[in-house]
């Protein structure tokens, strides 16, 4: 517990040291209010607009454990995400608020050959690779969900497109030495339920995935230290997969020979489920009878040029714009209907990411009668996914991914 | 649980090495404004206490409108069992009928000041014992006698207020109020529920250690 203690006391003197505007990082004190207010479309979708640390405005979900959303506008600005503009969620609200990144260290242990506690330098020294990759939180979206269900209630803007910089997950991995008959590898960072009988927040990857090259362990994005609020200084990216796998603060790496059981294991064996069939889904109110730990996306695209009620002039070329993503083959096509979905035309996409990238596509409208219309967008993946015209239910709330649609006025 | 021990020992990896030489980075969080709605249901006296030791309040209004009784009770049950929370099974069923009261679609058919009230340290019940006081109020969820869990140990606590002559009015305001700052960053709740007697009783135990 004496290592706990310190901890504690690096909050206690931020506590005292607060006041004296300590250190840019803290910058926003309690005095900025709220300026606004935005509303999703469901009900119940009222969202103050607030400033964190190292962010700027974003839709406030929750206040502890913090979670924030990023407004929607914010995706039509530039394909990569802002790093002030991403989202924040965390599960547990005993999350660290001062970090010495002289004395972090990541340690390896379990089923290897030599278990390994490394500094922030020393992970830097064995090598750096970079790649674009969505982090999706697994409830995005579920405001929409109908029947409403419990949790989080979000809309569209708990995800983000970030340009990370680390070292593959598999560095690591083969650094320590893997036993022969590893089978998962568990992941945990410093952020620790507030009660002792509460379940730590501890994913697994199997280890086929584990080391393959697509899980990094990054401390850059965009080009910056990790923000405090996304994982600082040491994040999990699991490309391709929900931002559940993404373990902020990460500090442990333990390689397992059996199943993860236990207390902790909560987060894969009880929560982050769906149901085990193709659709993923239930009849709506209905308990599925076998589950599944969430993994990958689904296919998805958006309309980020116009919002719902947005004015356009008929007659008049608009460019209309947006993003699709999906689960890691990368994304074929995008098309656009004006008219609810009976016609599609095709959208050109712009410059490619990679694979795990928004990838932003475009096209030269020109609405021509006056009236309301309905616009729609579906992407369709290399691995031949497309996005269906009516959503499904599960009891959590994830994996949305109908064809969106915007309804806009042509004047 | 065998996982647990594991993080612990990596916490002490994580920590435990040589004096740094740059500065740890810090982040403070806005303040804590979001708070149950009042109602007269007993319900909520034990939401105040209980559900703001892990989540803010607005956990609870975030929830979508309409969601029944048995849907709410169905979560708060969700919190006793998956994640934990000190709460009784009449204290489940007193929260999810204070919630689908105040934030669900429950409009009447639910007796105000069920009979199992006078069992939860909630306005009226006459208890003195400080040892029944602190399990019923979930005290031991965040506090042990000699050692930090998520509040302060009591020993700590008695150490702190040794010498100050105004020892049990400072720590019965602490106990009614709650806070946070004194101890570390995650608040205490408000315990404005309990009777006078009772808050003393929990002060003078707590200044005995």
């Amino acid at each position: 517990m004496g290592n706990n203690r310190q901890i504690i006391q690096y909050r206690r003197r931020f506590l005292q040291s607060a006041g004296l505007g300590l250190l840019g990082l803290a910058g926003m004190s309690g005095k900025i209010r709220a300026a606004a207010m935005q509303t999703l479309p469901f009900g119940n979708g009222e969202r103050e607009l607030v400033v964190y640390p190292q962010k700027r405005s974003l839709l406030r979900i929750t206040t502890r454990p913090p979670h924030l959303e990023t407004p929607f506008e914010v995706f039509d600005e530039s394909v990569l995400t802002p790093n002030d503009g991403f989202f924040v969620r965390y599960h547990l609200a005993d999350l660290p608020l001062s970090i010495d990144p002289d004395r972090y260290r990541l340690t390896v242990s379990g089923h290897v050959d030599t278990p390994l506690s490394l500094s922030l330098n020393a992970l830097k020294e064995m090598g750096r690779v970079e790649m674009v990759a969505v982090n999706q939180c697994a409830g995005n979206s579920r405001g929409y969900s109908s029947p409403r269900v419990f949790g989080a209630q979000l809309g569209n803007g708990s995800m983000g497109n970030a340009r990370w910089a680390g070292i593959p997950l598999r560095s690591v991995l083969e650094k320590a030495g893997i036993k022969s008959g590893a089978r998962l590898v568990a992941m945990n960072g410093l952020d620790r339920p507030v009660l002792p009988v509460t379940p730590d927040y501890v994913k697994t990857l199997e280890i086929e995935h584990a080391m393959s090259d697509e899980p990094l362990i990054a401390w850059e994005m965009n080009g910056q230290e990790i923000p405090f609020l996304n994982g600082y200084p040491l994040k999990l990216i699991v490309p391709g997969y929900f931002g559940t796998y993404w373990i902020k603060h990460l500090c442990e790496i333990h390689v397992l020979d059996q199943p993860l059981d236990g207390l902790d294991s909560f987060a894969m064996n009880r929560a982050y489920r769906v149901p085990d069939n193709e659709c993923f889904c239930v009849l709506p109110g209905t308990v599925p009878d076998r589950t599944r730990p969430i993994t990958r996306f689904r296919v998805r695209s958006f309309i980020t040029s116009l919002q719902n009620g947005s004015r356009v002039k008929a007659g008049q070329k608009i460019l209309l714009k947006g993003i699709a993503f999906d689960g890691g083959s990368g994304i074929k096509q995008v098309e656009i209907s004006s008219d609810g979905g009976q016609n599609w035309k095709m959208v050109s996409l712009s410059r490619d990411f990679g694979r795990f990238s928004f990838r932003e596509w475009r096209l030269d409208f020109v609405p021509e009668n006056q009236g309301e219309i309905m616009l729609m967008v579906r992407a369709t993946a290399n691995s031949g996914e497309t996005q269906p015209m009516t959503a499904s239910w599960n009891p959590g709330g994830y994996l949305r991914n109908v064809v969106e649609s915007v309804a806009i006025t042509v004047a | 649980m065998q996982y647990l021990i594991y993080s612990l020992a990596a916490l002490i990896l994580c920590f435990s090495s040589s004096p740094g030489m740059a500065a740890p980075k810090y982040i403070s969080l806005p303040p804590e404004t979001a708070k149950l709605k009042k109602s007269g249901h007993p319900g909520y006296q034990v939401a105040l206490q209980k559900c703001t030791i892990c989540h803010s309040a607005d956990y609870i209004s975030l929830q979508p409108p309409g969601m029944s009784l048995r849907q709410w009770t169905d979560e708060v049950s969700k919190m006793k069992h998956a994640f934990g929370a000190p709460i009784s099974d009449d204290e489940v069923s007193l929260i999810g009928e204070y919630l689908a009261l105040t934030y669900g679609n429950e409009k009447i058919g639910i007796p105000v000041f069920p009979a199992h009230v006078e069992k939860t340290g909630a306005p009226g019940a006459r208890v003195v014992d400080a040892s029944a006081l602190l399990t019923q109020n979930g005290c031991f969820g965040c506090h042990a006698v000699d050692r930090k869990v998520v509040g302060p140990a009591f020993r700590d606590v008695a150490e702190r207020y040794r010498k100050n002559p105004q020892a049990i009015e400072t720590v019965m305001k602490n106990i009614k109020a709650g806070g946070s700052g004194k101890w570390g960053s995650i608040p205490m709740p408000s315990f404005a529920a309990l009777s006078n007697s009772d808050i003393k009783a929990l002060a003078v135990f707590v200044l005995e250690q």
